[in-house]
C-alpha cells in the first residue's frame, strides 16, 4: 500500500532524513516512533506531497507521488499533532468545512459527517463551538475531521499528545474501530506503549535515519534486548551472594540495597528457579519487581540514548 | 510590592508591541502632528511657498510688473497659466487658487477705477487661501502705491463736499488710505464644492475615517493567516487537495468583500445620519468603493507577508496604519500640512482614497477625471497582491 525506497531530504544543512525504506501492507497499523527531531513530521510531509524528498521514492496505492501529488492526497486522511480546528465554529461546523474541501456531495458529506461524529462519541456535541471542548474531545473531532473523505490510508501524527486517560481511551477505541474496518494507519508516536499496543510494524527512528524496522518480536531480536529481574533482600549471610553468582552468571548485586539484578530471555519461565536459588543461598526475598522487554530499552539499547531525550 | 514592580517591568520591556505603542509609535506621531500644526520642517521659520495660478489677459507692463512683485513674495510661488487651465487646475485640487488679471488692469490703475482681477479658489484650502489673500492684496497695494485710491476718494470728496478746504480732504485721505482692504478689488469667486450639499467636514470624516478603520480590519484578516499557520490550519489545509495559492486568494477575497461591506456600510451610514448625498456620482463612488477595498485589503495582507509572526504582523501594522494614515489625511486634514507632507502624502493609500472620494463629493468631478486616482489604487493592489503571493510562497507554505 506504502513504499518508500531510500527516501532522503535535507532542509538546507539539516539532513532530515537519510536513505529511509520500508513497505506498509493494506490494513496494516505501521508505527514510527521516535524523539523530537527524528524525521517523523517529515515523512508525514512526503506522504502527503507536501514536502518533495530530494532522492527516493515514494509509491502509493501504486501512484509515485511524483507523477500524481492530488490523487495522493484524496486517498490520504491526516490528523496533524496540533489542534487544527476553528475555535470559533461547532464541532458539526468544522467537519462540514474540512470535508468540503474534497468536493464530496453534500448529502453524502452530511452523512459521513454524522458517521465520524458518531464514530468519536461526540454527536451529543455536534452544535456546541470548538472552544467550549475539553483537549481530549477536540482530539476526537480533530480526527473526525480527517476521515469525511473515507480515506484508504489515515496518518496520524502523535494523536494523544496532551489528552487525560478517558479521552486516549476514546481515542484508542477509534482506532481500533478503524483497524476493525481494514483501514491503514500510520501513527507516529514517542509513547512506546502505544506503539506496543497498535502496531503491526513498528520503524524507530532517530536523526533521520531508520534504526530498526520490524514487528515488536524482531525488534526485541535485532537489540538483543533481555527481560529484567529485580529482588529486593531483606536479609542475607556473605555465602549468600557467593553461593548465586555460582548459580546466576548474569547477576548483578548492591550491597548498600540489597538488591539483586538478573537479566532474563523470559521472566515467566525463570523466576521460580532464580527464587529457589535465592532461597536456597539463606537470602529473605522482601520484594520482587519485573521488566518485560520493551521499546524504551530496545531504543536505549539500539541509540544509546532515551526516547524522550 | 518591589518585586512585582520589577516583574511587571521586565514583562513589559520583554513585549515588543507594549514598547512600540507606549513609546517609538507616539513618538511618531508627536513629529508627524508637530509638522502640521507646528511648522516644524520650515527652516528658519518659514513654510514652503504656496502656490498661486496667475493667468495674466492684460499682458501690460504694469501686469507683469504685478505679477513680478507676487513672484518676490517669499510665501507665495506663482505659475502661469490661462484662465480655463487655472480653474480645471483649481477644481481638480491640484492648485488652492488661481488669480486672473482681466484686460484693463494697467488703464484701471491709471484711472484709479477698481482692479479687474479675480481669484478663484477651493475653498477647502482655507490655510493656502489665508496666505494668498494676505500677501497678494499687500502686493497689489504696494504695486499700485496710494495712486489709485487716493484718485478715487478725492475725487469722491470733490463730487460731494466741492466746498471742502484741502488740508480737510487730505486728512481725510490719510485715514482712509491706511484702510487698504477697501480700496482693493478683487472679486472672490469659489469654484470647488458649490453645487452639492455635502460639508467638507463631513466628507474628510468619513472618507478619512472609513479608510483608516479599513485598514485596521483588514491587517487583522492578514494576521489571521498568520495565526492559522501557528494553530496548524494552514498545514492542514495543504494535506487537502487545494492548493496553496488557494488558500491565499480565499484570504483576499474575503479581505477585498470585508473591505467592499465596510465602505459600503460607513457611506450609506453617513447618508441616513448626517444627509451624506451620495447619488452626486454613483459610478464614481462604486468604483472608488471597489479600488479602495482592493488597494487596502492588499496593504493589509502584504503587511502580514512581510512579517515572520503574528505579534511581528500586529505590530508593523499599527506603525505603518497610523502613520500612513497620520500622512494620508485620515487623522489631518492635507490642506493644513506642510507642502512637504503634502508631497510624501502620495506615497499613502489613504491619500488617494480620500482624494478620490473628495473629488466626488466635494469637487463633484466626473468619472473620467476622478480614474487616475482608480488606477493609482489598482495599481497599489497588484503591485502589493503580487508582492504578498511571492512572500508568501516562501514563508508560509514552507515546510
Amino acid at each position: 500500500m506504502v513504499q518508500l525506497i531510500s527516501v532522503s531530504k535535507s532542509f538546507g544543512n539539516v539532513r532530515a532524513l537519510t536513505d529511509v525504506s520500508f513497505s506498509i501492507q493494506k490494513g496494516e497499523i505501521f508505527g514510527i516512533l521516535g524523539p523530537n527531531g527524528a524525521g517523523k513530521s517529515t515523512i508525514v510531509n512526503i506522504l502527503n506531497t507536501l514536502v518533495r524528498p530530494d532522492k527516493g521514492d515514494v509509491i502509493i496505492d501504486r501512484v509515485n507521488i511524483k507523477n500524481d501529488g492530488e490523487t495522493i492526497k484524496l486517498i490520504m486522511g491526516v490528523v496533524p499533532q496540533e489542534i487544527a480546528l476553528y475555535e470559533e465554529l461547532t464541532a458539526y461546523e468544522n467537519l462540514m468545512f474540512w470535508g468540503g474541501l474534497y468536493n464530496i456531495p453534500k448529502a453524502v458529506l452530511i452523512e459521513n459527517v454524522n458517521k465520524t461524529l458518531d464514530i468519536v462519541d461526540l454527536s451529543s456535541r455536534r452544535n456546541d463551538k470548538i472552544k467550549t471542548f475539553s483537549g481530549g474531545m477536540k482530539r476526537r473531532i480533530n480526527i473526525a475531521c480527517s476521515l469525511l473523505h473515507n480515506p484508504k490510508i489515515l496518518v496520524l501524527d502523535e494523536p494523544t499528545v496532551g489528552v487525560d486517560p478517558q479521552n486516549r481511551n476514546h481515542i484508542f477505541e477509534v482506532i481500533e474501530r478503524l483497524r476493525g474496518e481494514g483501514m491503514t494507519i500510520i501513527y507516529t508516536t514517542h509513547y512506546m506503549e502505544e506503539a506496543e499496543r497498535f502496531c503491526d510494524k513498528i520503524a524507530i527512528m532517530d536523526v533521520g535515519r531508520i534504526v530498526a524496522l520490524g514487528t515488536l518480536r524482531e525488534l526485541r531480536q535485532i537489540s538483543d534486548s533481555r527481560d529484567l529481574l529485580t529482588v529486593k533482600l531483606a536479609d542475607f549471610n556473605d555465602d549468600t551472594m557467593s553461593v548465586l553468582k555460582s548459580a546466576i552468571p548474569l547477576i548483578r548485586f548492591d550491597s548498600t540495597s540489597g538488591t539483586l539484578e538478573i537479566d532474563c530471555e523470559n521472566i515467566s519461565n525463570e523466576i521460580s528457579g532464580i527464587t529457589n536459588h535465592i532461597q536456597n543461598a539463606g537470602g529473605v526475598i522482601e520484594r520482587i519487581y519485573t521488566r518485560g522487554t520493551n521499546l524504551e530499552s530496545i531504543f536505549l539499547k539500539l541509540t544509546g540514548k532515551k526516547l524522550r531525550d | 510590592m518591589f518585586k512585582l514592580f520589577k516583574k511587571d517591568l521586565k514583562l513589559f520591556f520583554h513585549d515588543q508591541r507594549s514598547v512600540i505603542l507606549t513609546f517609538l509609535l507616539p513618538l511618531i506621531l508627536i513629529t508627524l502632528f508637530a509638522f502640521a500644526y507646528g511648522g516644524i520642517g520650515g527652516f528658519n521659520g518659514r513654510s514652503e511657498p504656496v502656490a498661486l495660478l496667475i493667468a495674466d489677459l492684460d499682458q501690460t507692463a504694469s501686469s507683469k510688473g504685478f505679477t513680478g512683485s507676487l513672484d518676490s513674495v517669499p510665501e507665495m510661488r506663482t505659475v502661469t497659466s490661462d484662465p480655463e487651465k487655472a480653474r480645471e487646475l483649481v477644481i481638480k485640487g491640484k492648485y488652492a487658487c488661481a488669480l486672473i488679471i482681466y484686460r484693463g488692469f494697467q488703464d484701471s490703475i491709471e484711472f484709479g477705477n477698481g482692479t479687474p482681477l479675480e481669484l478663484i479658489f477651493d475653498k477647502s484650502r482655507e490655510m493656502e487661501i489665508a496666505i494668498i489673500q494676505q500677501n497678494l492684496i499687500s502686493a497689489l497695494m504696494s504695486f499700485s502705491g496710494e495712486i489709485m485710491v487716493r484718485i478715487r476718494i478725492e475725487k469722491y470728496l470733490q463730487n460731494l463736499f466741492p466746498a471742502m478746504d484741502k488740508s480737510t480732504s487730505d486728512n481725510i485721505l490719510r485715514n482712509v488710505v491706511k484702510d487698504d482692504s477697501n480700496a482693493i478689488g478683487i472679486k472672490w469667486t469659489s469654484v470647488v464644492g458649490e453645487k452639492n450639499d455635502t460639508r467638507l467636514g463631513l466628507i474628510q470624516a468619513v472618507a478619512g475615517t472609513a479608510i483608516l478603520m479599513l485598514l485596521f480590519s483588514v491587517a487583522g484578516v492578514g494576521t489571521s493567516i498568520l495565526e492559522e499557520k501557528e494553530n496548524g490550519t494552514i498545514n492542514r489545509l495543504l494535506y487537502s487537495p487545494i492548493r496553496g495559492s488557494t488558500i491565499l486568494y480565499g484570504k483576499m477575497l474575503f479581505a477585498f468583500y470585508l473591505s467592499i461591506l465596510q465602505l459600503t456600510a460607513m457611506f450609506l451610514f453617513a447618508w441616513l445620519a448626517f444627509k451624506m448625498d451620495l447619488s452626486v456620482n454613483i459610478p464614481g463612488l462604486v468604483l472608488m468603493i471597489i479600488a479602495t477595498a482592493f488597494a487596502v485589503s492588499s496593504l493589509g495582507i502584504f503587511l502580514a507577508a512581510v512579517a515572520k509572526t503574528r505579534q511581528q504582523a500586529q505590530n508593523l501594522s499599527t506603525i505603518i496604519i497610523l502613520v500612513m494614515s497620520a500622512i494620508g489625511g485620515s487623522m489631518i486634514p492635507l490642506f493644513i500640512m506642510p507642502a512637504i507632507l503634502q508631497k510624501v502624502a502620495l506615497l499613502s493609500v489613504n491619500y488617494w482614497g480620500i482624494q478620490g472620494f473628495y473629488d466626488i463629493f466635494w469637487r463633484g468631478l466626473p468619472l473620467e477625471a476622478i480614474l487616475p486616482k482608480i488606477l493609482i489604487l489598482m495599481s497599489v493592489g497588484i503591485v502589493m497582491t503580487f508582492s504578498s503571493i511571492q512572500l508568501f510562497r516562501k514563508r508560509i507554505m514552507k515546510f
